[in-house]
């Protein structure tokens, strides 16, 4: 089934080397993440170049599943946001609905046949909080083993085929 | 508020699947406040379907809109200069705004992406809860502005019918027994005496014992 798509089988569809495609994160994060600002932004996208989009948002409750699904539909092989650590958000619940929303967007995603693993979540440490290009290293660490997304696949295999 | 919720992404997919250029159309009202069918969702169901498309290699043009209700001609007229660039609608509206649009536009398939649920109220963010079952004929005075067709699981005008235990009713004990809320509230208006009426059946023909109803104020005819 369709819904059924895991971290293993993302593994072993890359293994099998279902593409070379450098992959793109589209990460957005609470602005309250530490050394999170302008500058660092800046510096951490020149650094990854365009495998990093980084969108800062006021606060993790401000996602909604659209911007999600709008950076998988339009540019990202995975989507993550980063949160504060639970009962430390300032607006109180905030990063307990960006978890609600994901989970609802990866069933989304998943119904149709796209890696539920494809957007995720970080909530932050409470003790010695991470910072932002700490955080954004892990997690490009951590998808790194995944394929291209294949919304993309598809679209550019059809493109060299007309070409 | 008429309540709705989205259909199964398999079976919009499956009703849309052989057209090749579909308008996603949100509504801005009853749908929009239950989280269903507004522009928020109609957005992201755009994409999502998209991404499927993309998925299995389609080429498949969805795009969006959101009206500000679907049920109403004036506003649904706005479709007229851009639904013939479409093979079908694919509409987040209720049931009433699927067919108000289909009546205006019936050269075009107008597909529903939700099923529609209930009259209802937004009892809390994220929670609606039927109270309504737009009888035709209210009768929430005698009742304490509670009314015992929608909420008592029995749909019982002389009520209480005793299986309620702390309030709640005997079918699931997280429902509330709606009669137990009808006894509260009247007493609270020290209007108890009401309940001393006995209640005839519920004449049923005000609801759809004719045929589809509909209301005529020739004050607000052109």
């Amino acid at each position: 089934m369709e819904g059924k798509n895991t971290m293993a089988q993302l593994k072993s569809r890359s293994r099998t080397g279902a593409g070379k495609r450098h992959l793109t994160l589209a990460l957005f994060y609470c602005q309250n993440t530490p050394e999170s600002g302008e500058a660092e932004r800046q510096a951490l996208e020149g650094k990854y170049g365009s495998s990093l989009r980084l969108f800062p948002i006021p606060c993790s409750g401000r996602l909604d599943p659209i911007h999600l699904l709008k950076a998988l539909e339009e540019f990202a092989d995975a989507a993550y946001v980063i949160t504060c650590p639970e009962g430390a958000c300032r607006y109180f619940e905030g990063n307990m609905r960006a978890k609600k929303r994901i989970e609802r967007t990866r069933d989304t995603i998943a119904q149709i046949g796209l890696e539920r693993e494809r957007l995720g979540m970080v909530m932050n440490t409470r003790e010695k909080p991470k910072a932002l290009g700490v955080i954004a290293s892990e997690i490009l660490d951590g998808i790194s083993a995944f394929p291209p997304s294949p919304v993309f696949a598809k679209r550019k295999a059809s493109k060299e085929k007309d070409s | 508020m008429i309540t709705a919720e989205q259909k199964p992404l398999d079976e919009i997919r499956g009703t849309i699947a052989s057209y090749q250029r579909i308008l996603v159309l949100g509504c801005g009202s009853c749908v929009a406040e239950c989280a269903a069918g507004g522009e928020k969702e109609t957005g992201m169901l755009a994409s999502t379907l998209r991404m499927a498309a993309k998925m299995e290699g389609r080429e498949v043009l969805i795009r969006e809109k959101t009206l500000e209700r679907q049920c109403v001609k004036d506003f649904v007229i706005l479709l007229d200069d851009v639904i013939h660039e479409y093979d079908a609608v694919l509409s987040l509206g209720c049931g009433a705004g699927v067919q108000a649009v289909a009546d205006m536009f019936p050269e075009v398939p107008i597909i529903p992406a939700l099923n529609t649920e209930f009259l209802g109220e937004t009892k809390d963010q994220g929670l609606w809860v039927e109270n309504c079952l737009g009888c035709g004929d209210c009768m929430l005075y005698h009742f304490g502005g509670i009314c015992p067709l929608a909420r008592c699981s029995k749909h019982l005008l002389n009520g209480p019918c005793g299986g309620s235990v702390d309030g709640k009713c005997e079918i699931n004990p997280e429902v509330p027994c709606g009669w137990q809320l009808i006894i509260d509230r009247l007493e609270q208006h020290h209007a108890l005496d009401r309940l001393e009426h006995i209640y005839p059946p519920k004449d049923w023909s005000k609801k759809q014992g004719g045929g589809p109803r509909k209301i005529i104020r020739e004050d607000q005819q052109r």
